[in-house]
């Protein structure tokens, strides 16, 4: 029997207001991309905790994304603001402790855009494929 | 140099005028050199006081306790605490006023200078003195410690047993006081992040083996929190147990509860501890060197806080704990943030 070729899990952390949008855009669209996400619904991408994003490598996940609007297109007016500082940290402190940094990413996806959205996990899936599962912050129990 | 003498008679006075309920400072113990924290109520227990070398403590930690003590009083007393401060410890006292956990007149500083020299570490002056007793340590002449053994007297260049912190610190002199003893030395900085590079160096292999190592280490007793001036949360995400539990609530539905974190000392849940230790003190951390002083495993949990205090200046031209009217570093922004990671 043939190794069957490693899945990634990818969570991604979409705003309510332009990214989940933007994915059910490319759904309704009939858009092909690869079904390695778990999608869940936040309401802003800057009410994404730190902790949200290592409990998802701490159950699993292969690579996290959390997605919101673009620079000025904030629901809340500057929550993306914030979002894109905080991530700024998490991503260097990761890369810090040596993890890949490719595991974890953010993008601006508006409520339009449901072929960027389908790229940005065409290509996440792409990136994260050859680093193999996930295993250094998985819960061993 | 910061006179004993001068110390003792300006908490003397405040005292007597009864402008603080008490002052914490440092006073000896009977644990060899190392001093304890002392609380002296009266203007007669001033003589208790010291300071040397080996003051490492950041008293500010007793005003979060001060805090809920007197939350719990009947009739509080609204005087001021008397607080003696070092440069770092200055910096802590204005985060918490920045974080409008307390307010000004909570609070009468003694601000000590440390010069040109600051605290420091008792590894490395145990390990630079084997064998021998070490009988007193003093500040001495320029960028010099005098320790007495019972040898004799020896001047030791300051740089080989200061705190690691000590010698990335940007705050010798206190940067919040009602009072200031010592010098306003000038001091210059250049390499004040010298301690990450050991491990900035290393490729993404070699960091994680690094801290797997560290981490595996971790007994999770959580003393870095209990000491830190910064971490005074009522409850902490690690260990929250009050995430609406009621006497109605049924052992199925606590079973589904969520915990973000194990309990056990594990690798991922250490992990998960630290990352997040590390990512609240980011923008807050005024680099005490406290958490890594009291852990009993030697877990360079400093190295942590630095990294963030690092790239909050490299990205954000953040600086933490000099200005207190300043607004917390992930609760602003600029429109120039980088986003060059954003897809």
């Amino acid at each position: 029997m043939m190794a069957e070729e490693f899945e990634p899990k990818i969570v991604a952390f979409l705003c309510k207001w332009c990214s989940s949008a933007g994915s059910d855009l490319a759904g309704v669209s009939r858009m092909q991309y690869p079904a390695n996400v778990l999608p869940i619904t936040v309401m802003c991408s800057g009410s994404v905790s730190p902790l949200y994003i290592l409990s998802a490598f701490n159950k699993g996940a292969d690579g996290v994304l959390v997605s919101g609007c673009h620079p000025g297109d904030c629901h809340y007016i500057k929550g993306n603001y914030y979002a894109r500082r905080r991530i700024a940290l998490v991503k260097k402190l990761l890369e810090f402790f040596g993890l890949e940094p490719q595991r974890f990413q953010m993008s601006w996806v508006s409520a339009a855009e449901g072929t960027k959205y389908r790229e940005i996990i065409k290509d996440f899936v792409q990136e994260i494929k050859p680093l193999g599962p996930q295993t250094k912050l998985r819960r061993n129990v | 140099m910061v006179s004993l003498a001068d110390l003792k008679q300006n908490a003397r006075n405040i005292l007597k005028e009864g402008k603080v309920k008490y002052i914490i400072g440092y006073q000896s113990s009977s644990n060899g050199l190392r001093p304890v924290p002392a609380f002296i109520k009266a203007a007669e227990e001033v003589d208790k006081l010291i300071w040397n070398p080996l003051c490492v403590y950041n008293l500010t930690r007793f005003l979060v306790d001060e805090k809920r003590r007197k939350a719990r009083e009947k009739n509080p007393d609204e005087r001021p605490v008397g607080l003696i401060v070092k440069g770092c410890d200055s910096r802590a006292v204005n985060v918490l006023l920045q974080e409008k956990y307390i307010d000004r007149d909570n609070v009468y500083i003694i601000g000590l200078s440390c010069e040109d020299k600051g605290v420091v570490d008792e590894k490395k002056l145990a390990r630079k003195f084997k064998e021998k007793k070490i009988e007193k340590i003093e500040f001495g002449k320029k960028n010099q410690f005098s320790v007495t053994t019972e040898k004799g007297k020896v001047e030791v260049a300051a740089e080989e047993i200061l705190a690691d912190r000590c010698l990335e610190c940007s705050a010798n002199v206190p940067v919040i006081y009602d009072v200031l003893l010592g010098e306003k030395t000038p001091r210059k900085l250049e390499n004040p992040y010298e301690s990450l590079k050991k491990i900035e160096s290393l490729s993404k292999k070699e960091k994680w083996a690094f801290w797997k190592d560290q981490l595996d280490k971790c007994i999770r007793c959580y003393a870095c929190r209990s000491a830190c001036p910064m971490c005074y949360c009522d409850e902490c995400v690690v260990d929250s147990i009050n995430l609406a539990v009621t006497a109605e609530t049924t052992a199925q539905e606590k079973e589904q509860k969520i915990r973000w974190i194990e309990k056990s000392p594990q690798l991922s849940e250490n992990f998960v501890y630290h990352f997040v230790r590390a990512i609240h003190l980011a923008g807050r951390c005024v680099d005490c060197g406290e958490c890594e002083r009291v852990c009993p495993l030697d877990i360079p949990i400093r190295l942590l806080n630095k990294k963030l205090e690092k790239e909050a200046k490299e990205l954000f031209e953040y600086v933490v704990g000099f200005n207190p009217e300043q607004p917390s570093l992930i609760s602003c922004f600029r429109d120039e943030d980088p986003q060059d990671f954003i897809r």
